[in-house]
């Protein structure tokens, strides 16, 4: 039953970061910090969908293919992204500083959750 | 995951992931600085604290635009075109006609970062701009000069396919 608390204590932490950034928008009713979520949560889409157009002929060449790494720059484009997001929307003076440093904290619970959730359990997909 | 804790297992596959692909910037991430670098000074010029008469224009793009250009035109030549010479397979001077591509390519970045320095002197530095809109200027070369190093980065990393690293370390 190592998978039931994984399960828990992920979903605590994902339910953390949205809180976080939820309340962000909401503390100083502008709403543009919810640009955050959208950005994290697309941000693995990019690399789950190389790896899986790459791996069906993968035992032929070792090396990873073009297209992998075009998956790898859209995500790693995407998280850059959920950080530079607000701290643009900050300098400009259109969300406040507080809502910035909440919602980049919240933003990389959420991603680090779904990372780490995609550790887990693709390797026992695997196997 | 057998016996392990599940502690044990992410640390393991943690440590997987840094022998074989170590968290260092990639390109997409050195690009994604780049682009909001340009694209702070772009919402700035729009926003409430912008009190001066300088505003970011078409002309201020410019210089990006070659820039991303000449990135795609430098990485989607196939690398092992250059050297291939003797066995080519579509008729003679395939490396010749890469390396045309290339330094077409090579061209364009550093006409995009030649042509940022200059829209930073003649439109800001020139006219004597203070502080807050000097920072389009220097946002507009630090852009440029940021997507030249990742297409450095990408290209490093992509002819140290043999070692498996991936990226440059930074």
């Amino acid at each position: 039953m190592a998978g039931l608390k994984t399960i828990i204590v992920l979903s605590f932490i994902l339910a953390i970061g949205f809180l976080l950034v939820i309340l962000s928008a909401a503390l100083y009713k502008n709403f543009l910090t919810l640009l955050v979520v959208a950005t994290y949560v697309v941000a693995p889409i990019p690399n789950w969908l190389c790896g899986r157009a790459s791996s069906q002929d993968d035992f032929m060449d070792s090396g990873s293919s073009s297209i992998v790494e075009l998956g790898r720059f859209m995500t790693g484009f995407l998280v850059v992204m959920g950080v530079a997001l607000p701290v643009v929307l900050a300098h400009c003076d259109l969300i406040r500083p507080e809502a910035m440093v909440m919602s980049i904290v919240g933003g990389l619970l959420i991603y680090g959750t779904i990372i780490s959730f995609t550790m887990f359990f693709h390797q026992e997909e695997e196997f | 995951m057998q016996a392990s804790t599940p502690q044990e297992h992410w640390y393991s596959l943690a440590a997987q992931r840094h022998t074989s692909r170590p968290l260092n910037i990639t390109d997409g991430q050195q690009f994604s600085i780049a682009l909001f670098v340009f694209i702070d000074a772009a919402t700035f010029s729009k926003s409430n604290l912008n009190g001066s008469e300088f505003h970011v224009n078409f002309v201020d793009w410019i210089p990006g635009i070659f820039s991303v250009l000449g990135m795609l035109i430098i990485n989607s030549i196939d690398k092992s075109r250059l050297s291939a010479d003797n066995f080519s397979y579509s008729g003679d001077g395939v490396a010749w006609k890469a390396r045309v591509v290339l330094f077409m390519g090579f061209a364009a970045m550093a006409g995009g970062l030649a042509g940022s320095v200059t829209v930073c002197l003649l439109k800001y530095v020139v006219r004597e701009a203070s502080w807050p809109a000097l920072w389009f200027g220097v946002a507009n070369i630090a852009s440029n000069a940021l997507i030249m190093l990742s297409s450095v980065v990408l290209w490093v990393s992509q002819n140290m396919e043999d070692d498996y690293t991936y990226n440059l370390a930074l």
